[in-house]
């Protein structure tokens, strides 16, 4: 009988994610709030899995919309992504996170 | 009259030791560094090296009556001091063409890095280069299609080429990894590649991967209205299960697959390479084991060999390290490796480590990948020193953009173009590379980001495998 999984099953929040959410889910969630899927004040914690899935299809929907480019989106959504995303970086700054973490795992 | 067979032991010198052989053009030329144990001479150890990497193990019964010794036998010919290191030495052996089995790799590796590296007489052995005459290069199918027809499969010219290895970070889905790979392509990517550990684990089986891929693939070229690719990973545990899935990569319109060439091994790889060659796909070539293999200066084999080697055995890409970056090896060693790949005739550079003239003749070649700790601010220098027939492949440094991955992408992709056109208006990239990247990051808000992201980075670690002349 397989003993209790060490993988969570419900998301940490991206307040509590790593640098703030400089992560996968964390970037699926900002561009939630971006284009409004989600309001800003979710940060998703407790949500399982498939809700975090679901949230990522309908994000990629709409980058779709833009060919995924930040430079094609509409000024009204371009300066919330430059809101958004920047407060993120820096938040993510004073909490340690700069791009040779992101090359660690390069080989 | 018939020789007489003498019973006992000769020193290996007295038939392996030939300081007045002039090595033959046909003949299979190689440097061993050779750190003896002590009290042993030099020439008896290198006379060891090339008897025991040929016909030593013919020698001790009376069959050699019977072959022509004199004929099949490796001959060590020469002996150099190793600059900076009183420890060891160079040998020269030649080996005769007829030793070797025609287009067969493996039958080279296994007499000159097979028994003779367990040699008690050394304390080690590191093969240092091999020269193929090109007689027998003219034996082997070599890579597959070869850079020129490349640049006409994928229809790109005149610039480096861009890819990104997917992590499987988070446990990705099958279709969650296509949607990595399609966001990297759209992006601006030419090729992303499955990363070497992905093979068919059970949490992504081969097939759906594949599929997946492919269709991020199509909606990329339709996007863009250009060719894209990625390096389906075929290697497998077995050489059947390898074409399986190769077959079926051609079966679903895949213009290129990926092999582990050291872990599958040469007869897989080989095989493989005349199969695209056959079909008409690339292959990529990944080297995961090479450090095992040519980490150590005094052991192993030095990376210039299995250069030499995969590209006769073949594969249209081969990793080839950055230079620049957190994997960075020694810059005159890698330009050497670099020139062995691409070029058609190579000529003896001890400053870049190469011991012999090499002439592949009209043999393919094979383009570098430069991979592994690069990001955006390096491009000038990788533009630089790797030129246009080369794969520039940013990992972390295309998914770790704050914005995503296919802003990541779309920040290589404008970088890589504005340094291929500031080097074609003659400027030195690699002095005004942050003007460059300044200017053109005006333009576009990812270069902008991804400037920001990877600022002022610096890695300074060493280089642990110098050429010799830089060791003590």
């Amino acid at each position: 009988m397989p003993g209790p999984s060490s993988k969570p099953d419900k998301y940490v929040g991206i307040d509590n994610d790593l640098f703030n959410g400089m992560t996968n889910i964390g970037k699926t969630i900002r561009d939630a709030w971006v284009f409004e899927l989600i309001p800003e004040t979710e940060t998703c914690s407790g949500w399982n899995l498939a809700g975090i899935d679901a949230l990522l299809q309908k994000v990629n929907a709409e980058w779709d919309k833009y060919g995924c480019l930040v430079s094609r989106l509409p000024p009204e959504l371009f300066e919330r992504h430059q809101r958004i995303h920047g407060e993120a970086v820096e938040k993510a700054r004073s909490l340690g996170w700069d791009g040779e973490y992101e090359t660690y795992s390069d080989q | 009259m018939a020789k007489k067979y003498d019973a006992g032991v000769k020193e290996y010198r007295e038939t392996y030791w030939m300081p007045e052989y002039t090595p033959l053009e046909t003949d299979i030329l190689a440097c061993f560094k050779i750190t003896p144990q002590a009290g042993v001479p030099r020439e008896e150890v290198a006379a060891a090296v090339a008897a025991e990497s040929s016909t030593g193990t013919w020698t001790t019964v009376w069959t050699d009556l019977l072959t022509d010794l004199d004929y099949y036998k490796g001959r060590a010919y020469a002996i150099e001091d190793v600059p900076g290191d009183d420890t060891c030495f160079y040998a020269f052996v030649a080996y005769p063409i007829d030793l070797f089995e025609e287009g067969s790799v493996v039958n080279v590796l296994t007499s000159l890095v097979g028994n003779v590296f367990g040699f008690k007489a050394l304390r080690a052995l590191r093969l240092e280069d091999i020269r193929f005459p090109i007689a027998y290069v003219m034996t082997c199918n070599g890579p597959p299609q070869g850079i020129q027809v490349e640049r006409d499969i994928m229809n790109k010219y005149g610039r480096p080429m861009l890819g990104c290895t997917i992590k499987p970070k988070l446990g990705l889905s099958a279709k969650n990894y296509g949607r990595a790979c399609y966001e990297g392509l759209r992006g601006g990517l030419d090729f992303t590649k499955d990363d070497e550990n992905v093979n068919s684990q059970p949490f992504m089986r081969w097939k759906h991967r594949f599929d997946f891929v492919m269709e991020a693939i199509v909606k990329a070229e339709a996007e863009t209205g250009e060719k894209k690719g990625h390096y389906l990973n075929v290697t497998a545990p077995t050489a059947d299960e390898m074409m399986r899935r190769a077959e079926y990569a051609h079966e679903i319109g895949a213009p290129i697959i990926m092999h582990d060439f050291l872990t599958g091994g040469f007869s897989a790889n080989t095989q493989l390479a005349q199969w695209c060659q056959d079909k008409g796909m690339l292959l990529h070539i990944h080297r995961a084991m090479h450090a095992v293999l040519d980490r150590n200066p005094h052991h192993g084999i030095h990376f210039r060999v299995l250069t030499k080697c995969l590209r006769l055995s073949g594969g249209d890409h081969l990793h080839s390290g950055t230079v620049v970056g957190k994997l960075e090896g020694d810059r005159d060693a890698t330009l050497g490796w670099i020139d062995i790949m691409r070029d058609s005739f190579i000529k003896e550079d001890r400053s870049r480590g190469i011991f012999f003239d090499q002439d592949w003749g009209s043999m393919p070649g094979v383009i570098p990948v430069a991979s592994g700790g690069i990001h955006v601010w390096h491009m000038p220098a990788l533009v630089s020193i790797f030129g246009d027939d080369s794969v520039l492949q940013f990992g972390g440094g295309t998914l770790g953009h704050p914005w995503g991955n296919a802003a990541g992408a779309a920040a290589n992709r404008v970088a890589v173009e504005a340094c291929v056109e500031a080097r074609n208006s003659g400027r030195e990239l690699e002095k005004e590379g942050k003007d460059i990247l300044t200017n053109a990051a005006k333009s576009s808000p990812e270069l902008k980001a991804a400037m920001e992201t990877w600022k002022e980075i610096k890695f300074e670690f060493d280089t642990v495998d110098k050429l010799d002349v830089s060791h003590k």
